[in-house]
């Protein structure tokens, strides 16, 4: 068969998943495009062209650079910390010890729960007048009254950077803990020989097989903590005072809270794009990690 | 003082025990192979003496010192892996010194001790790259590389061979035989090739079943098998091993009317009636013009293979098989029955029940 049919019937069998892609996808997105660029509201008419005006506004709107900070923070320090609980955990499901299979189980809990119900989990967990935080810290002698952590701008971000670390360390320390199983047990061998220590053992023997696999996890955890809406949204709706409101949340808000269509539209554009560099930053670390330990 | 000496090592796995009580004493310079087919027990004695699996039992002593319980890195040894272990990430350079990095030996001392391996070796030219970018000896290379930089009193070889292809390991092992001349190190070295055994080894530990079925220098173990497997394990083909009976006149084989008549020194060993297995080197016979010539086996030629450097002949003496290693140049063809004979000097007997060597 010449490369020209081969082409064409290529061509031939993805067309009905290409048909499907563009009226579930393309067509979405060609009309949020399109939609970005008018006043239109959530209902009623379909608005006026007003140009780049929707980007300009969003980029310079006070709101917008607090809720991008705030999106960031939550980003870069819940998946930092997944990534350390992860690894550690992996570590320590590596050893050989009694009960190892139970606890690594036990450990794919937090990340099977639906996101509603570890939300809602946490939010008693937090809660200012029954909450087993506050009832261990003030039993403890750590706290002297009880706190409405998710009521006070000072702590609500970190409780929900808390409860979403525990949800997701889980999937991270399974991708660890895979990669440390690949390990071949002759180079751990001829470390103990050598004389490295727990800790040149682990950077210069066991981290190079753990880069790439963390690497994508890190992709994958920082581009759903950059979007990041339900278990926000469950457990403070943005608030209190917009302190825990990340983009996506501002994204629900002018979409169809203020029922501003266009300007939601340009604001959801922007948090793909910036997710979108985000994913070929990382894309193009998992090629130069791959090329290294090939 | 004896550089290395295992003293009634034993290891178990719950009822299962691998290793039955060795003992062997090593002196400086000597090149030990450990010699025996997969689940022998060979490697389980190469990880207690590094450190890496703990004995059940007896003691290990390096330069006299006791070493059961420390740590490999205190045990003064160094290590080849069949899978080099090389670390991937790090420049063949840095592998090489990476126990000394470890030890904090001063960075000058450390550079002059990887420069000198690297020579000695003949890699000085691929100290930048990474393992990656290495062909299968190279990696081999710098795995030894790793080992003798440390000079360390023991050095443990695990199978480095077995992922060369067939050139390279003969061309490797040439190699390791030259380093050791030249070196003099203390080596223990295990394999299940017995090639390698024969053409490294100053002494051969032939290992069966979590025992050693014979210890000694590659002649006794080829000229004088001390046992049944040790006799059909070293040696390529294996050696010819016949059944018979002892008779007045000697040794009559099962199914025939041929009898081998016994040199003297089977004499007080073999008495008449004890059922007995006669062993022959394929390389010990030659073509004989008639049975009569004694002692000689009439054997039905089955196969012939030109190998290139000789003729390999199977075939059968009254239903038993019959190998027999011959100049290429033979005329010989499949169906002939040909007549071979062998010195008396090149017979071993067997007791059929034991399985150890007679006389």
């Amino acid at each position: 068969m010449s490369g020209t049919s081969m082409t064409t019937r290529a061509w031939l069998l993805m067309l009905p998943l290409l048909a499907v892609m563009i009226a579930v996808i393309g067509w979405p997105l060609a009309d949020t495009v399109g939609l970005s660029f008018t006043d239109a509201k959530l209902v009623g008419t379909a608005g006026n062209f007003v140009g780049i005006d929707n980007y300009v506004k969003t980029l310079t709107s006070s709101s917008f650079q607090r809720t991008l900070t705030t999106t960031t923070i939550f980003a870069v320090i819940s998946v930092f910390a997944e990534m350390i609980l992860g690894v550690l955990a992996a570590l320590l499901l590596n050893q050989q010890f009694y009960g190892r299979t139970v606890l690594r189980a036990l450990m794919i809990l937090p990340w099977a729960l639906p996101t509603v119900v570890n939300a809602t989990l946490w939010r008693l967990i937090y809660n200012p007048e029954y909450g087993a935080l506050n009832a261990a810290l003030t039993q403890i002698g750590m706290l002297d009254a009880y706190r409405s952590w998710l009521g006070e701008p000072g702590t609500a971000l970190a409780s929900l950077i808390i409860a979403d670390c525990w949800k997701n360390f889980p999937l991270v320390a399974l991708i660890a803990l895979a990669a440390l199983q690949a390990v071949p047990r002759d180079i751990t061998a001829a470390s103990l020989v050598d004389g490295a220590g727990p800790f040149a053992r682990f950077r210069f023997v066991i981290l190079p097989y753990l880069a790439g696999p963390l690497i994508v996890a890190l992709v994958l955890r920082t581009i759903e903590a950059f979007k990041v809406f339900d278990i926000i949204w469950v457990m403070t709706r943005g608030g209190p005072a917009n302190s825990t409101r990340t983009l996506s949340i501002l994204v629900y808000q002018e979409a169809f809270s203020f029922q501003r269509a266009g300007s939601g539209a340009s604001l959801a554009l922007i948090v793909t794009l910036l997710v979108a560099v985000l994913a070929a930053v990382y894309a193009m670390l998992v090629r130069r990690t791959a090329g290294s330990t090939a | 003082m004896s550089a290395l000496e295992i003293e009634n090592i034993r290891k178990t796995y719950g009822a299962l025990e691998t290793l039955k009580g060795i003992d062997i004493s090593l002196e400086s310079g000597e090149f030990l192979v450990l010699l025996g087919s997969s689940g022998c027990g060979k490697s389980t004695l190469l990880n207690i003496i590094a450190g890496l699996a703990e004995a059940s039992g007896g003691d290990i002593r390096i330069g006299g010192r006791s070493i059961l319980g420390v740590h490999p890195k205190d045990r003064d040894i160094a290590m080849v892996f069949q899978s080099y272990a090389l670390y991937p990430n790090l420049t063949v350079h840095r592998n090489i010194g990476f126990g000394l990095e470890m030890r904090k030996v001063p960075v000058a001392e450390r550079e002059k001790a990887v420069q000198e391996t690297a020579r000695l070796l003949q890699i000085e030219n691929l100290l930048d790259r990474k393992p990656g970018q290495l062909s299968g000896g190279q990696r081999q290379r710098v795995a030894i590389g790793r080992a003798l930089v440390r000079k360390p009193r023991v050095f443990l070889f695990d199978e480095p061979l077995s992922n060369l292809d067939a050139k390279l390991r003969m061309e490797t092992r040439t190699e390791l035989k030259r380093l050791h001349q030249m070196l003099g190190t203390t080596i223990v070295y295990v394999t299940h090739d017995q090639i390698e055994a024969m053409t490294l080894a100053t002494r051969i530990a032939v290992m069966r079943n979590g025992r050693i079925e014979q210890l000694g220098t590659p002649e006794e173990v080829y000229d004088h098998p001390a046992t049944l497997y040790v006799a059909g394990f070293v040696g390529s083909p294996p050696m010819n091993v016949l059944d018979g009976v002892v008779t007045g006149e000697g040794v009559q084989l099962d199914g025939s009317a041929t009898v081998i008549t016994l040199p003297a020194r089977f004499k007080n060993a073999a008495s008449a009636g004890r059922r007995v297995k006669l062993g022959v080197r394929p390389e010990a016979l030659r073509l004989a013009a008639d049975v009569a010539e004694s002692p000689a086996l009439a054997v039905e030629i089955e196969v012939v293979e030109l190998t290139g450097p000789e003729l390999v002949i199977t075939g059968r003496v009254s239903g038993q098989k019959v190998t027999a290693c011959l100049p290429p140049r033979t005329k010989l063809s499949v169906g002939m029955k040909q007549a071979f004979g062998f010195d008396e000097d090149a017979l071993h007997l067997f007791d059929a029940q034991t399985e150890l060597a007679l006389g």
